[in-house]
């Protein structure tokens, strides 16, 4: 391995036995461990009460490990403020109404840079340029609450990106968007992943782990259940089940057609299943 | 924040079973009771009482505890603060420039916080023991309008969801690194119309959702209501209205009627 | 019960009329279910992170002075007056809770009628909070002083921190009735 990639391999976050209890005294996470890599596109599945989003929360340190250590950017999350670590993390809440307060969308935007202090240049190209990349640089005068869901959750994310975090957190992004709504966000998400951004990504719907992510860790009753890259996580339907989860459509029609000798290898999207079938089609003939 | 939790919990007691009215009466004749004993000896009888009530309530001892570090913390407050501030009579045993502490001044100071620790103690009987459904509907009872007492459960019911909303909005504008520990006074209140501004809008656009809820179900189709469950007063019911009726009577009577010092 | 800037909406007005039951309608009776369970969640939650005395102060008075400004004196002295009485029940003070239901009741009573003269101008809306902040904290001293008979040097003590609790719980309603009515205008707030 050459020097630049193991430089890109740093774990920008990682966490060492980390166990949390609520003050009710139940256990959310048991012993947990992981390491996000920079530039990594991991996605965080689980059913609901698995412990995904307070999985979430140790990785900007909303919440603080009862047990165990979490590093972030080389920084101990208990001995560093939610402030500091902001300016590494970025978090985006799945309900954008938590988040969104200023009166005009261009000063929601710019308020995370500037109580950040950085210059008055470098506060401007950066609102302007995370507005450009969300596509909501012409609602810039109007007011982000009456918005519609869909660009509310732009304005969130941009509100975030305007921070220019190594890491981006976001739970449960694409609830309640339509089918347009949220393609185009899961775009953007490429979009900043080619900037060489780390992307964390809490969801429900397996269709876009298996077409934008790279790698899933499977949480369930608050442990790591399995942590694998994408193709392999949804090869096995009875470890699935287990942590209430399915394989999309696409990658099951893909495994049975290879359980059935009709293709070599498994598909995560219709374009790999395409390029399969045509594959296995050229070697036939 | 401070979490809440519901303090009523689900039981089989006495007290459970009772009618709402005959607690609230009951909460009510034991406050104006602790209000017309001056004595430190009765008062101590009625909070003890008060303390064996709220123990047949059988309520979780977390619940409890959380009661009662409010109650207690109120108490200590008047128990030391009544003495510095009340110099009347002797004999004094300090006297420190300004500040006379006299003993007389101790014991009316005990006896105040024992007479708020029975008013403050004794709602929770109530609270303990009564689902907010049984209380709204005693108050209705009782006369409350019917659409004012659906405000009022309407309130009861969304208060700890408010609770979390508030918390999400607050860890939300943490991670967006706004720091609610620092700055002055007037610096802080802006940071809160940031926690503040986002929940009353959510709250805003939840009762307008709970107003299409309501003329879905036909809020407001006719005037006098009728229940399921009618609350009906039973023997045990009139039973314990008479002997609380009588707690307070007695005393009051030998108070003001015989000028019986109690 | 019902003023005229706060039926709109034609549902309203067509459960209310036919058979002249006359119950309030249902946004309303929702609005102020939610306001006041916001005050009461608002003063349970708030002196962790702003309290300078550590003690019983709380941002309630800024939900008051919002009810009162944003929807009306009738807002203001219900939700501020019952939801702070709420808040007092829960958090133990229950015995509190009826002096306590007349001094925000008041308080945002007072700052509804005052703060909304003249279109509820600038000036109009210092006048207000100084007139609730006033009923507030006079009614809890005289509450204190004749009622729980305290004795005045404990029910003074309390005044002052009363007085900030105004002014700045005023200074963020204040804040907070500018901020709906722009950011929300289909609430109605004025």
């Amino acid at each position: 391995m050459n020097a630049v990639v193991t430089a890109q391999r740093l774990p920008v976050i990682s966490l060492q036995d980390v166990s949390f209890s609520y003050e009710g005294g139940i256990e959310a996470l048991k012993r947990v461990s992981l390491r996000v890599a920079k530039g990594e596109k991991v996605a965080v599945v689980g059913g609901n009460g698995s412990g995904k989003t307070t999985l979430a929360k140790h990785l900007n340190g909303l919440l603080k490990p009862s047990s165990g250590k979490v590093l972030i950017g080389g920084q101990d999350s208990s001995r560093t403020s939610v402030a500091t670590l902001a300016r590494t993390v970025g978090y985006v809440f799945q309900n954008p109404d938590y988040q969104l307060f200023c009166t005009s969308v261009e000063e929601e935007v710019r308020f995370g840079p500037h109580s950040m202090g950085l210059g008055r240049d470098d506060e401007s190209a950066l609102v302007e340029r995370s507005m450009k990349l969300m596509g909501i640089g012409h609602l810039r005068e109007q007011s982000p609450i009456s918005l519609s869901l869909g660009d509310r959750r732009k304005v969130a994310i941009a509100s975030v990106l305007a921070t220019s975090p190594e890491v981006f957190v976001l739970d449960e992004p694409t609830t309640g968007l339509d089918t347009v709504e949220s393609a185009q966000l899961m775009a953007t998400l490429d979009v900043l992943r080619s900037e060489g951004m780390t992307v964390v990504l809490i969801t429900h719907e397996m269709r876009l782990v298996a077409q934008h992510m790279d790698r899933v860790i499977a949480m369930s009753e608050g442990s790591v259940a399995f942590d694998t890259e994408v193709e392999e996580a949804f090869s096995d339907s009875d470890r699935l089940r287990r942590c209430k989860l399915l394989a999309p459509p696409i990658t099951v029609l893909a495994q049975r057609l290879r359980a059935q000798g009709a293709l070599s290898k498994g598909a995560a999207t219709p374009l790999q299943l395409v390029e399969q079938v045509v594959r296995v089609r050229g070697e036939r003939r | 924040m401070t979490r809440f939790n519901d303090l009523y919990s689900e039981a089989d007691t006495f007290l459970h079973r009772l009618d709402p009215r005959v607690k609230m009466a009951s909460v009510l004749m034991l406050s104006l009771l602790a209000f017309i004993m001056s004595s430190l000896a009765y008062l101590l009888v009625l909070l003890t009482f008060i303390f064996i009530l709220l123990l047949l309530a059988r309520s979780s001892y977390r619940k409890t505890a959380f009661a009662m570090k409010f109650v207690l913390r109120f108490m200590a407050l008047i128990a030391i603060l009544w003495p510095l501030f009340d110099p009347s009579g002797t004999p004094v045993l300090i006297r420190l420039g300004p500040v006379v502490i006299t003993e007389p001044g101790i014991w009316r100071g005990l006896t105040s916080a024992i007479r708020v620790g029975c008013l403050a103690t004794v709602w929770y009987i109530l609270i303990f023991t009564t689902s907010q459904r049984d209380l709204v509907r005693g108050l209705v009872k009782l006369g409350l309008r019917f659409d004012f007492g659906l405000a009022l459960a309407i309130a009861l019911r969304y208060f700890p969801a408010f609770g979390t909303v508030m918390d999400s909005i607050i860890d939300a504008q943490r991670s967006r690194g706004m720091e609610f520990e620092k700055g002055n006074i007037f610096a802080r209140a802006r940071k809160y119309v940031a926690v503040l501004g986002p929940a009353i809008v959510s709250a805003l656009k939840t009762a307008d959702m709970l107003a299409l809820a309501m003329q879905s179900r036909a809020y407001g189709a006719r005037r006098n209501r009728t229940y399921l469950r009618e609350l009906r007063m039973r023997l045990s019911d009139y039973v314990a209205l008479a002997t609380v009726l009588a707690m307070f009577v007695v005393p009051a009577v030998a108070k003001y009627v015989l000028s019986v010092p109690i | 019960m019902v003023s005229g800037a706060e039926t709109e909406g034609a549902l309203d007005d067509e459960i209310d009329k036919p058979d002249g039951a006359g119950f309030v309608p249902p946004a309303i009776i929702a609005r102020y279910g939610v306001l006041t369970a916001l005050t009461a969640a608002v003063t349970f939650a708030t002196f962790i992170y702003f309290a300078p005395t550590k003690g019983y102060f709380n941002m309630g008075d800024s939900m008051v002075f919002f009810c009162a400004f944003a929807f009306g004196w009738r807002a203001g002295a219900i939700c501020g007056g019952v939801g702070s009485a709420v808040a007092d029940v829960l958090l133990g003070a229950g015995f509190f809770a009826p002096y306590t239901l007349l001094a925000k009741g008041s308080e945002g009573l007072v700052a509804g009628v005052v703060g909304r003269l003249k279109g509820g101008c600038k000036l109009a809306k210092v006048f207000g909070v100084a007139a609730g902040g006033t009923c507030m904290v006079v009614t809890y001293l005289l509450c204190e002083v004749y009622l729980l008979n305290v004795g005045w040097a404990p029910a003074l003590a309390e005044a002052p921190g009363n007085v900030i609790q105004v002014i700045v719980g005023g200074t963020v309603g204040t804040l907070l009735a500018w901020y709906v009515k722009r950011v929300y205008p289909a609430s109605g707030a004025l």
